[in-house]
């Protein structure tokens, strides 16, 4: 299961504080990713908003709740409301995170990590394949920020992804920021994860902002992106090729045009990495 | 560890009621070189209680206004140890909250506590339902003259109604526009606040009583038109089909009404 990945470009998270000015002023963004939760409702000005975008702009749907890793049955009926809205929206592809978000009993509503274990692979991959047979295309799973890890670990977590795309042609959402925030946290090089992964398999990029707090990192999307990000994010650009990018912003909201000039910025930097990139890559 | 036992006991410490770490956990854990396992595994445990919490000060920005934060995280923290959230989407972790608020608090202090709160989620349901195929002026325009006797009407989906007691729309109005406290006071005589969408904004009104009667009348015992008139005749006699107009137009106006197929 398998499809060639194509760039939509440079992308915002859509968030409902823009919605009013996105259909009023037609910002230059090539996409947009929607929250899928936010809108797995049966009316009302989400709906009204998003259906209006659609007509505009491509769409890519952002999952939270899948849980995949979950000690659970997946939701069938979250499935079900996922796959009506892909049929509402037609979304590039669909994406969630590669984590657990639902315990035994109740919704954590957390990026949980798993063990990067062959026990945890196994689950995941058999989950992964329902998951694709259900919505009947690649899944695309996210890389999430971690702040501690199993002890139990035999496979880092670039060997944990590599193995289960290939294991059932799930895609990657490479998050820059997320690669950042768990290197910092967990004392590895960010290059090295980002070099070791499986370059055909990565369909998008997250760039976000997060709190560094001296002695760790926490991924909270409420800042502007950093340095270093930003320079990991041209490295991984040089060494990638051209991937769709996303800036996201999930709090501390600035006004529109100071997210799209963050968004210039991306272009800026992927433009002048791709530029240095070998003509015959 | 199995994995699905290392999650059960990683959902054990975020539900928690302290951060405190069970140590065979925490064994099966690794921090990094400047974070350790304590302080990694406390991240995770506010991050869940205060994102749960952040979506309640949203959706009963009103009662927080009205208890102040301290009182409100309070409450609010008892409330998601007693139902943690059970659906995929945190748009529905309020859903039990005024109930709770009955359970957990003196009945003095709930019951105008409980109200507001089924007053705020009264919006938080409209502004989502389905938007049906509420009736217009046009609908009703179309309408034959040997049609209106039969007409029967129900509620648009978005339409919540709410019995107050209290003055609980004063304070919700009060907490909205952050004019200061309004103190909770029993109504002299209790009456319906209806809360729905119409053109993607949220509404509410306070009925009167005749209103409020005529209103169910018609979407809950099912009265058509014809009986609308009957039993307005006995306040307003000739009057009655005039003020049944009046009210018609006014709910159809507002988007609050579909049309009930004949039975």
């Amino acid at each position: 299961m398998s499809s060639s990945p194509v760039s939509l470009g440079y992308g915002l998270g859509l968030r409902n504080e823009y919605y009013q000015q996105i259909l009023e002023q037609s910002p230059p963004v090539d996409w947009f990713e929607v929250i899928s939760e936010n809108y797995l409702v049966q009316g009302g000005k989400a709906l009204y908003y998003l259906d209006a975008i659609a007509e505009r702009y491509p769409l890519v749907m952002h999952g939270v709740s899948l849980s995949i890793g979950g000690p659970h049955a997946l939701d069938g009926d979250y499935l079900k409301h996922l796959q009506r809205l892909a049929e509402r929206i037609r979304p590039a592809w669909i994406s969630d995170h590669l984590c657990w978000s639902r315990g035994s009993a109740h919704q954590l509503h957390d990026l949980l990590p798993l063990p990067y274990t062959e026990e945890s692979l196994d689950h995941v991959a058999g989950r992964v394949r329902q998951v694709q047979d259900i919505l009947q295309r690649p899944l695309v799973l996210e890389n999430v920020s971690s702040y501690v890890r199993a002890r139990a670990d035999t496979l880092t977590e670039w060997q944990f992804l590599n193995a289960l795309t290939e294991l059932t042609g799930c895609q990657l959402l490479l998050d820059v920021n997320n690669v950042y925030v768990s290197s910092r946290n967990h004392g590895f090089d960010a290059w090295t994860f980002i070099r070791n992964l499986a370059p055909d398999s990565i369909r998008q990029l997250h760039l976000a902002g997060h709190m560094d707090y001296g002695d760790y990192v926490v991924d909270t999307h409420d800042h502007p992106v950093c340095d270093p990000v930003w320079a990991l994010y041209q490295q991984t650009l040089e060494h990638l090729g051209p991937v769709s990018t996303l800036l996201e912003r999930d709090d501390h909201f600035p006004p529109l045009p100071e997210l799209l000039a963050e968004l210039s910025k991306a272009r800026e930097l992927g433009a002048n990495a791709l530029a240095r990139r070998p003509l015959c890559a | 560890m199995r994995l699905i036992d290392w999650q059960l006991a990683f959902e054990a410490h975020l539900t928690a009621p302290t951060p405190l770490v069970d140590s065979h956990f925490a064994a099966t854990l690794l921090g990094g070189p400047t974070l350790d396992v304590h302080t990694g595994l406390a991240i995770y445990h506010n991050a869940y209680l205060s994102r749960l919490q952040d979506v309640l000060r949203h959706d009963f920005s009103a009662l927080r206004y009205w208890l102040g934060d301290d009182e409100f995280a309070a409450l609010t923290q008892a409330y998601v140890r007693r139902y943690p959230s059970d659906h995929y989407s945190l748009r529905w972790l309020g859903e039990r909250f005024p109930a709770f608020i009955l359970e957990h608090l003196v009945a003095e202090q709930s019951a105008p506590l409980a109200e507001l709160a089924r007053l705020e989620w009264a919006f938080t349901l409209a502004f989502d339902a389905p938007a049906g195929e509420p009736l217009t002026l046009d609908d009703m325009a179309q309408l034959r003259p040997q049609d209106w006797p039969d007409l029967q009407v129900t509620l648009a989906p978005t339409v919540q109604q709410i019995l107050c007691r209290f003055n609980s729309v004063a304070i919700w109005r009060a907490a909205r526009d952050a004019s200061g406290l309004a103190e909770s006071q029993a109504l002299s005589r209790a009456h319906i606040c209806l809360v729905w969408r119409h053109d993607q904004v949220c509404r509410y009104r306070s009925l009167e009583p005749s209103e409020a009667c005529a209103l169910a009348g018609m979407v809950g015992a099912g009265w058509n038109f014809s009986e609308l008139c009957t039993e307005l005749a006995v306040t307003y006699a000739e009057g009655a089909p005039l003020q049944a107009v009046t009210w018609l137009k006014q709910w159809v106006q507002d988007g609050m009404l579909e049309r009930r197929a004949p039975q």
